[in-house]
């Protein structure tokens, strides 16, 4: 008996506060965002608040811009992540290419920063006044610093793609790099026998490989840049807000009576994530690319 | 079979501690604090800790509680208090919220720094303790409560609820280098934009201080502060507020960035002023410029104005919520914070440089003269132009309705 519990019992405090805390936080949620407020003495059930935010222009422009900002963001992080999992095996000496250990450092460096320490440096560094246009302008390349490009507030987005890029590429690469770790020297020699030339061993062999642990990091990334507030808070526009700023705005503002709406975005928000993971595994099936290679 | 009933029976367990436990009735016991004399409830705080929940963004504050007011109030009364710096006062409206929703009648936090749409929604809420106003020696002795400025927090009755701390007025900050001629009105300021393009802006609503200024923005355009005090039903405001919206988008060309974008905060405002991108920034208290040319942020040559027609000014609280686990313990702290030594000190911009609560006419005649006496510096206004130039807060209905309408109006246009 207690053989067999033992395992139960020990992932028990783990999973009760998951329960508790994650699954409660969005029965509380879904709950609130339907209206059921039993302090304000409302406890019937209502799609009110879902019927106004998906009849708004407001929220289809947010999700829009949303939706923009997080897929730029995650193809950023992922296209970089790759190239950067890939020199750090190159680096790292297995397989075909030399050794190093300082830029697994330097790579690291972004893991380590917040992300709203990130957005801070990106305004410290790319608005019009700071760093890097004073840096440009002190050695020449602009007239002016405000002739560099406006990329802090900017409407497109770019500030905060940049910055979700810069920060999330490093994550990318270190859930590659252990799959890339694996490979072996060997392979490569075998490869070279059969007269394959680097890019072909990469396209062949790394890369089949590399997908799997590649579409599940990028959804994660996905998932993260789609809800996240505090990047597009400091970096966004005042209208159109990107939904977790807009959520935020209306849960905060004092406006007892916005909650509901504040939560019913945040609802929205959740599902859409689970529905993009659900689609992106079932794309990864169908193109057999959550398979994997084969190892042995 | 049985081997999924322990992980079950766990998590219903813990589930059960954790959140299912119901509302009971547990404040009563300490309200009859109220009704004992004064010297019972200084003994009763003898030896006890409290926890002052304040909003911690300002560093010359912080220092003004930890440095000088803990200390003293510990040597005095043997009061610890401990501080502990929220981002947004909200929060703790938050927090308080959700304990009440989850019957938690013992809660962490003994005395808040509060007022307006905060205090509002507390009270509405019935977060707050009761009316423990009049039971602080140094409030019945210093304090003129009938003045409407003390009363009214933001246009809501304060019933005794709430101690005034202190007084913040809106002042528009300057670099005397750069603009020669403050403005005077709002009109002159949309001259001034108007011939120096880009180098204004103010923070988009929501944020306080940017709420602020569209509030002082719309008793100029709309005929003064007087018919909004009492607040206004939608369709009327929406009327004058056009006058309103008009002059802000007539000004959003000429802003930073057009008018595309605005800061989302203040602290951002502060930083483009800081950079020299802008040449003006604002602030919902009189002192906060010299305290940043102090730390070296804001240029030497920052000065302060306030308009003709006055500037918005209010009237900060200190509170003590249903569930502070140390009322007694509060209310001797709130006395301590509003002894003449604690405000003159508050006063003095080496410290925080924020007015007082107290009526100077009540002070004694030693203190009066360290009033008079106070050298408040070059970017601080003198106490008599601010006084002047005061006008009072409006109910928080009417921020909603500004905030709402801003979005919609100007924002998106």
């Amino acid at each position: 008996m207690w053989q067999r519990s033992k395992p139960y019992l020990l992932i028990a405090p783990a999973t009760g506060a998951m329960l508790l805390l994650f699954v409660g936080g969005l029965w509380e949620g879904v709950l609130q965002s339907l209206g059921y407020r039993p302090l304000v003495g409302q406890s019937r059930l209502t799609l009110q608040f879902y019927e106004t935010l998906l009849s708004s222009a407001d929220f289809w422009r947010s999700l829009g811009l949303t939706l923009r900002v997080s897929i730029l963001s995650t193809l950023a992080g992922g296209v970089l992540g790759l190239m950067i999992s890939v020199c750090l095996v190159m680096l790292a000496g297995a397989g075909p290419f030399k050794h190093s250990r300082f830029w697994r450092h330097v790579f690291q460096l972004p893991l380590l920063i917040p992300h709203f320490v990130a957005a801070y440096l990106a305004v410290v560094m790319m608005i019009q006044t700071g760093w890097i246009p004073r840096l440009m302008f002190a050695l020449g390349f602009l007239d002016q610093p405000a002739d560099f490009p406006v990329l802090v507030q900017d409407r497109f987005g770019w500030g905060i793609v940049l910055t979700y890029a810069w920060k999330e590429a490093p994550f990318i690469a270190w859930m590659l790099y252990p799959v890339l770790y694996r490979t072996q020297e060997k392979w490569w020699e075998v490869a070279r026998v059969f007269g394959s030339g680097r890019w072909a061993y990469f396209r062949e062999i790394l890369l089949p490989l590399l997908l799997p642990a590649w579409m599940t990091a990028s959804f994660i990334v996905f998932a993260f840049t789609f809800s996240a507030f505090e990047v597009p808070y400091l970096l966004g526009v005042t209208y159109p807000q990107m939904l977790p700023v807009w959520s935020f705005e209306m849960y905060t503002g004092g406006d007892l009576t916005k909650r509901p709406a504040a939560l019913a975005v945040n609802v929205l928000l959740a599902g859409m994530a689970v529905f993009f993971g659900w689609l992106a595994h079932r794309t990864g099936r169908r193109f057999g690319l959550l398979e994997g290679g084969r190892w042995e | 079979m049985k081997k999924r009933m322990i992980p079950l029976l766990f998590t219903v367990l813990v589930l059960v501690l954790g959140g299912c436990m119901g509302p009971s009735e547990g404040t009563t016991f300490s309200r009859s604090l109220l009704k004992k004399p004064w010297e019972e409830v200084v003994k009763q705080a003898k030896g006890t800790d409290i926890r002052l929940y304040m909003w911690g963004g300002d560093e010359s504050i912080n220092r003004y509680i930890d440095e000088w007011a803990a200390p003293r109030l510990k040597k005095q009364y043997g009061v610890k208090l401990e501080r502990v710096p929220v981002s947004d006062t909200q929060d703790i409206i938050n927090k308080l919220l959700t304990e009440k929703q989850a019957g938690k009648n013992k809660g962490t936090v003994d005395l808040i720094w509060i007022n307006g749409e905060n205090f509002h929604t507390a009270k509405e809420q019935k977060l707050l303790w009761g009316a423990f106003a009049d039971r602080i020696p140094n409030v019945k002795r210093y304090v003129n409560r009938e003045t409407p400025d003390i009363r009214l927090d933001f246009g809501e009755e304060t019933q005794g609820l709430e101690v005034p701390w202190g007084k913040a007025q809106f002042v528009f900050i300057y670099d005397r280098n750069k603009v020669k001629n403050p403005p005077k009105s709002m009109a002159e300021l949309k001259e001034w934009v108007r011939n120096h393009p880009g180098k204004f802006t103010y923070p988009a609503p929501p944020d306080f201080t940017g709420s602020a200024f569209v509030r002082q923005a719309l008793f100029e355009t709309t005929g003064g502060h007087k018919q909004y005090v009492r607040g206004m039903e939608d369709e009327r405001f929406n009327r004058k507020a056009e006058k309103l919206w008009a002059y802000l988008n007539d000004l959003e060309p000429y802003l930073w960035r057009e008018g595309k974008t605005y800061p989302e905060s203040l602290a951002k405002l502060d930083q483009l002023y800081a950079n020299g991108e802008v040449w003006m920034t604002m602030g919902y208290d009189a002192a906060r410029a010299a305290g940043e040319i102090r730390k070296g942020r804001f240029p030497e040559s920052t000065r302060t104005f306030v308009l003709d027609q006055g500037t918005l000014s209010n009237t900060h609280y200190l509170s003590i919520p249903f569930n502070a686990p140390n009322p007694a313990g509060a209310m001797v702290a709130t006395h301590f914070l509003l002894s003449p030594d604690a405000q003159l000190t508050k006063m003095d911009p080496d410290h925080w440089g924020e007015d007082m609560a107290l009526d100077p006419e009540r002070l004694s005649k030693e203190d009066q003269a360290r009033l008079k006496n106070m050298d408040r510096g070059e970017a601080i206004l003198p106490s008599d132009k601010l006084a002047k130039h005061r006008i009072p807060e409006v109910p928080a209905s009417v921020v909603n309705q500004l905030e709402k309408g801003w979005k919609s109006h100007v924002a998106k246009k």
